[in-house]
């Protein structure tokens, strides 16, 4: 028992050093190692032990991804006034939770990413996980607003909200990117313009009105 | 070789400038918006009350989409308006109280970025809507220590995006107040500086302490007390003032004493920072005032603070002495100074133009060539609006290629017709002090 809570710690462990390495590696040279052998080499591990926690730099890359999310996750939940915010007032949370996040790692961040094509036609393998994460928590609070009356149940459509907030965040990432402005107030700004459209369209909206009547009518011919 | 040409014997100008400069941007505001409107939306079932409202509701809602310094605008021409219809009024200033507000959570967040700390942490209660618009933040209440505080938050960007707004502005601005892309720009540019300076929460802070502190001594005014320690580049901590909103404590029926008392307050406030302090509160507008017990005036909002330089000072403010006063030489000197007229003028434009002046001089100059002024008086403000609609559409002030009228006084000016404008909704008896050398 006490061996296998040794093992467990020295292979987290070691996997920390991995991606510790792996970061310090990007920041330093601005590209991602050349090869898992030459990165084993230096981090004084065999290519082999590598494979033991990940299979490629891509894993490598997101468990970055991971680690932002839960870093991102368990700040916002640590906010005493969280639990009484509404859905939309949780995602904005988060999203401003999350860039704060992404700021620390803002060098990194932009070696990789920078030059990268638009995300949301190639979305990275490495980022699938984080997107997992991302959409278990918009699920979350797309069910709470909807419960709450703030999200209107749509059929077929509604089942995509989560989809959609996460192309909302692609765009937040890749608007943050690019942003040059002090302290980022400009993806503040974004955050804050981009989660009220999504919530004035999955919110009670003319639409449903619109539709409200015209199945009324159609009904009572 | 012909493309430079003209470009050298045309000095560029600003018909907002030479136009009203001196009468105010009001002016050429308000003839303009009739006409153009007037023009463009005919239809006869409308009564021409029902349009200007139409209109000022299109025009409101179109600017209080775009926030910011965009309000603002919004704002300062109902400001400048104060001789426009009553409906464009109305809908203008209500940019002050009813504009979209900040999530809670980019409070937070803007709080974090300041102190660390979220509002929780520094107040003991903090609402997490905001009580009260302003033109570029939203109004907080927060206690601590059995104290209550007013905590503005600016809204994130507001800085950068003041000249990018500007320019999202310019289309709207063009096409209500029928200027073109040279005239509007030398405008903004005016405005441009006074929007970048509100936006500087610090300043306003440095500056609401020292001009309420030279001010306190005035009787029935009031001023919160404003905590450095508890205010950032964009959040500001002041004293919560209990009492109503100008306009809401008009709709109390207050009695002609009390009205009395909070003009006079007026009138005294603005009279001790023009003349004594040289530096004024450039944004008399209801929203920044509150009416506290004992009939009090609070003063909240030091966001615009104009300088009045000193040579500027002695040349604007000869011009209230009665016109017997003065003689045709020192009038052409202090004309001259304050670029209502200039070398590049002939003699029949100069006399044209020292004519109309001279009636606008001693049209805004009457309130001080009494001892005492009825602000209630509406027909002394028709004529002001009336002179105003008259310059707007005159064809010698549309020719001149010449800008009239010192930078200075744009604020001043506006100053001004928002004093007199608040005098008038209070419908208040002022006694109208000058200062020593003007007596």
């Amino acid at each position: 028992m006490e061996n296998l809570d040794i093992n467990t710690n020295q292979l987290a462990e070691t996997r920390n050093r991995i991606i510790d390495a792996f970061i310090e590696h990007v920041l330093e040279t601005g590209k991602q190692p050349v090869s898992v052998y030459k990165f084993a080499k230096n981090l004084g591990i065999t290519e082999e032990e590598f494979y033991h926690y990940f299979t490629s730099f891509q894993g490598v890359k997101g468990a970055v991804w991971d680690r932002i999310f839960d870093e991102t996750y368990a700040t916002m939940r640590a906010q005493e006034v969280y639990q009484a915010y509404s859905a939309k007032e949780k995602l904005l949370s988060f999203y401003y939770t999350w860039i704060e996040v992404l700021k620390k790692h803002r060098s990194y961040l932009l070696a990789l990413y920078e030059g990268h094509a638009d995300f949301k036609k190639i979305t990275p393998q490495e980022v699938r996980s984080f997107r997992e994460n991302f959409k278990t928590f918009a699920k979350g609070i797309i069910l709470e607003g909807k419960t709450e009356g703030e999200i209107v149940d749509r059929k077929y459509i509604s089942d995509k909200y989560d989809e959609a907030l996460w192309l909302e965040t692609l765009f937040i990432f890749q608007f943050w990117l690019r942003d040059t402005s002090v302290s980022f107030e400009k993806t503040d700004v974004a955050i804050e313009k981009s989660v009220r459209l999504a919530f004035d369209l999955i919110g009670r909206t003319a639409v449903d009105s619109f539709v409200d009547l015209a199945k009324f009518l159609y009904q009572s011919k | 070789m012909s493309s430079s040409q003209p470009e050298q014997d045309h000095i560029p100008t600003s018909k907002v400038q030479r136009a009203s400069k001196f009468i105010g941007t009001g002016a050429k505001v308000g003839g303009n918006y009739i006409k153009h409107y007037a023009k463009k939306m005919v239809n006869p079932s409308l009564s021409k009350e029902e349009l200007h409202a139409n209109n000022a509701q299109d025009i409101y809602a179109s600017l209080s989409e775009l926030k910011g310094s965009a309000l603002k605008v919004a704002q300062m021409m109902s400001m400048d308006k104060n001789l426009l219809p009553r409906a464009y009024q109305d809908k203008f200033t209500m940019a002050q109280y009813s504009a979209p507000p900040l999530s809670y959570p980019l409070v937070v967040r803007t709080f974090q970025k300041a102190f660390g700390v979220s509002p929780e942490a520094k107040f003991e209660t903090f609402t997490t809507s905001a009580v009260n618009a302003a033109s570029i933040g939203q109004v907080h209440k927060a206690t601590k220590n059995g104290k209550t505080y007013a905590v503005k938050v600016q809204y994130p960007g507001v800085a950068d995006s003041v000249t990018s707004d500007l320019r999202m502005v310019k289309p709207f601005a063009h096409r209500l107040l029928n200027m073109n892309e040279k005239e509007i720009s030398h405008y903004m540019e005016e405005v441009e500086e006074k929007l970048l300076e509100e936006t500087d929460y610090q300043l306003e802070v440095k500056r609401s302490t020292e001009i309420s502190r030279a001010c306190r001594h005035l009787p029935h005014l009031n001023f919160p007390v404003y905590y450095p320690e508890l205010s950032s580049e964009r959040i500001i901590t002041m004293d919560w003032l209990e009492g109503d909103h100008l306009k809401e404590w008009l709709q109390t029926n207050p009695a002609q004493e009390a009205r009395n008392q909070i003009g006079q307050a007026l009138w005294d406030f603005y009279h001790h920072q023009v003349h004594n302090l040289k530096k004024v509160h450039a944004d008399p507008h209801p929203g920044n005032f509150i009416v506290q017990e004992n009939v009090t005036l609070g003063v909240i909002d030091f966001g615009c603070v104009k300088v009045i330089p000193e040579d500027f000072y002695r040349g604007y403010f000869s011009l209230i002495k009665k016109d017997s006063l003065l003689n045709e030489a020192q009038l052409n000197q202090i004309f001259f100074d304050l670029d209502f007229i200039s070398d590049l003028d002939s003699a029949e434009e100069q006399a044209y133009f020292k004519g109309v002046f001279k009636e606008m001089i001693s049209l805004l100059g009457k309130p001080f060539h009494a001892e005492a002024f009825d602000f209630a008086d509406d027909a002394y403000f028709n004529q002001i609006y009336a002179l105003g609609d008259r310059v707007a559409r005159d064809k010698m002030f549309r020719n001149s290629r010449q800008a009239r009228g010192s930078r200075h006084g744009l604020f001043i000016n506006r100053t001004y017709f928002g004093l007199y404008s608040l005098l008038n909704q209070l419908k208040a008896n002022i006694s109208t002090t000058k200062p020593d050398w003007l007596q």
